[in-house]
């Protein structure tokens, strides 16, 4: 028997039973198109965190004061006490690193913005010149914090821009004065928006020099140091120096925290993944149930088509060529099942993209792959005991019986 | 061309045998036109299965074109049923969800035969079997006399050695079992082997050598 006739044939077999066609199509859809969904979700919570990460600083560095318990621990989970402040001079320091292109040290607290009659309490955040490239930051308008030296204080201020519509409205802001807890500051520049990344909103807060926070909040602690290293290569480096840096300043005590951007996010990353696995495995089981599915169908098909099979085999049919035709028709409904599925996955997928246009919702490409190889695969395991039945039909008894 | 030696068929029913056929030497020599009669249940229906191959003897050796057929695997003997036998039954069997034409085509799809060749055999036979008006419908727009000739041409597709026909006026009124009857005889007149179970002792008439079973046994065999 040729290719083109075993199709043809379970082709017409198909359209011949276009109800019990739709049934295994549609249960064959819904296990691929929730494969795809689901490792839509997972893969687009994958590279939100990602591009949230990325959004951070690229090669970033992350020294906190303070030695957590355990390695590897995110910022939010630290433990165990601040015997040491971290100092400016500490964060000076780490300039002495090769590994190191820029670093930019930290000081955060609440205070008070007031600008005439209005007033309202914002984060404040103590810096330098530098954060600006650490963090990728972009200007609306005027400059960011001047560079020089971050002992000195200079009375300006960079207003995120939800803050700088809040206190001055439609009118400009740039270059006017505002004041902060007791200090006056010179607005010399407007972020652009850029909204929520890791928690922290730049849009809401208040940067000022870091000489001016240390004043303004009476502190010489750093909240912590972001470093940048020279390249991907050199973060281990960087990394390692920080530690040895600060050891050394701090006679000899192991007393800050170095995390590396990498290492978390390789951690989210591991997670995700194995979630968007696992999630999609589950999914895939909605496949074994259309698996089952399409062997009952199968099984009822070999029952009503007794007498066609006991004639193909009078007709000289082998058992081999009626086997064939049973794998033939699962497979074309399997692979009808997968292309619905794909495109009901897919239409899924732009609905919650709507919905959420912020996540980069994406089925991986093992997904695309695996869902419809699935599908084929059940429907043939799932197909083997019917077309056995099938192929061992007695033909004298098939054909007699009316 | 056909040689049985000693064949017996027997069936267990509820734990007790019944001998469906008992011992039966028979030689069918090219050419022939055989009817086979007798009461129902005597074991014509076994007879023709085991000489189409659907069906195995317990017992017994058959030569088919000279070559003993009893031992041969069940995709073998599928093979020599393509080749060399053509089944025509009481209850027509065509596949309903396909055309005359196709339907005829079947048994050279399965032989895998080449497309352009299987068009050649088909407007031959849809001429020979007055089908050419009915190539496109399906069994159930189609007389019963018209599905008979659809199966006939289908038995002769393949150029059978022999057409092997179980009642296959069986289904039909008086006058279109005439008509079907006249077309496996007008196969018979172009060569072809023909036999031919039936109740129909006019039809038993007709035939050139008359078969009588009875519980199993060939009881009488005559020729004209
Ligand atoms: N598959 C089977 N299982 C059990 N017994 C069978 C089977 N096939 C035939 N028989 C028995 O074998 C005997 C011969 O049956 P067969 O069908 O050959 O008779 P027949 O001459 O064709 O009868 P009819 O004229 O009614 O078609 C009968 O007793 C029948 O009951
Ligand atoms: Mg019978």
């Amino acid at each position: 028997m040729r290719l083109s006739d075993l199709l043809e044939f379970a082709w017409r077999v198909v359209r011949g039973a276009p109800g019990r066609a739709l049934l295994t199509l549609l249960a064959m859809g819904i296990g691929v198109a929730a494969v795809v969904l689901v490792t839509s979700l997972g893969e687009g919570a994958r590279l939100y965190v990602a591009s949230q990460f990325g959004s951070l600083g690229t090669n970033l560095i992350i020294v906190l004061p303070g030695r957590s318990e355990t390695a590897g621990a995110m910022p939010g989970v630290l433990v165990g006490k601040t015997s040491r402040d971290l100092t400016l001079e500490d964060a000076l320091a780490l300039k002495s690193s090769h590994a190191v292109r820029r670093l930019a040290p930290l000081i955060v607290g609440a205070g008070d913005i007031r600008v005439g009659a209005r007033n309202r309490e914002v984060p404040v955040l103590g810096s330098t010149a530098e954060l600006m490239d650490i963090r990728s930051m972009e200007m609306a308008r005027g400059h960011f914090l001047p560079a020089g030296d971050p002992r000195n204080s200079q009375p300006v201020c960079v207003l995120g821009a939800k803050v700088a519509s809040e206190m001055f409205g439609s009118n400009a802001a740039l270059g006017e004065w505002v004041r902060v807890g007791d200090r006056r500051f010179r607005v010399i520049g407007i972020m652009a928006r850029q909204g929520e990344s890791l928690g922290t909103n730049t849009d809401e807060i208040v940067i000022v020099p870091l000489a001016a926070a240390q004043a303004l909040f009476n502190t010489e602690a750093l909240f912590r140091v972001l470093v940048e290293a020279k390249s991907r290569e050199q973060i281990a480096d960087a990394k390692a120096d920080a530690e040895e840096i600060i050891r050394l300043r701090h006679e000899g005590e192991r007393d800050v925290t170095v995390i590396t951007q990498d290492a978390v996010l390789a951690t989210f990353d591991r997670i995700l993944r194995a979630l968007t696995l696992a999630v999609g495995s589950l999914a895939a089981i909605s496949l074994a149930v259309a698996g089952i599915l399409i062997m009952n169908v199968m099984l009822i098909a070999v029952t009503q088509r007794r007498r066609e099979i006991g004639l193909l085999k009078a007709l000289g049919a082998t058992g081999q060529q009626i086997r064939l035709a049973f794998f033939t028709e699962a497979v074309l409904l399997a692979l009808g099942g997968a292309i619905v599925g794909l495109i009901a996955g897919e239409l899924g997928r732009s609905i919650v993209v709507q919905m959420y246009p912020a996540i980069p919702f994406q089925a991986p490409w093992w997904a695309l792959l695996a869902a419809p190889a699935t599908a084929v695969v059940t429907a043939v395991l799932f197909t083997v005991a019917p077309a056995r039945r099938a192929a061992m039909l007695d033909p004298v008894q098939a054909l007699s019986r009316r | 061309m056909i040689r049985l030696t000693g064949i017996a068929r027997t069936f267990l029913v509820g734990g007790e045998e019944v001998h469906a056929l008992r011992a039966v030497d028979l030689e069918i020599a090219r050419g022939e036109y055989l009817s086979i009669m007798g009461p129902s249940g005597s074991g014509k229906s076994t007879l023709l299965n085991i000489i189409g191959l659907l069906d195995r003897p317990n017992a017994g050796t058959y030569e088919l074109d000279a070559r003993d057929v009893t031992a041969l695997s069940d995709d073998e003997l599928a093979r020599v049923r393509r080749e060399k036998i053509g089944f025509v039954f009481q209850f027509f069997h065509l596949v309903p969800r396909l055309t005359a034409l196709q339907n005829i085509e079947l048994p050279m799809v399965l032989a895998g035969i080449d497309p352009a060749e299987r068009k050649r055999r088909l407007a031959r036979l849809l001429a020979e079997y007055g089908l050419e008006g009915r190539a496109g419908h399906r069994p159930d727009q189609l007389s019963g006399g018209q599905c008979q000739r659809v199966a006939i041409a289908r038995a002769m597709s393949m150029g059978p050695t022999v057409i092997l026909a179980d009642e296959p006026t069986g289904n039909l009124d008086r006058h279109t079992g005439q008509e079907v009857l006249n077309v496996l005889e007008q196969v018979h007149h172009n060569g072809g082997t023909v036999v031919i179970v039936t109740h129909d002792p006019e039809i038993g008439a007709r035939s050139h050598r008359r078969l009588r079973v009875l519980d199993g046994a060939v009881v009488s065999d005559e020729r004209d």
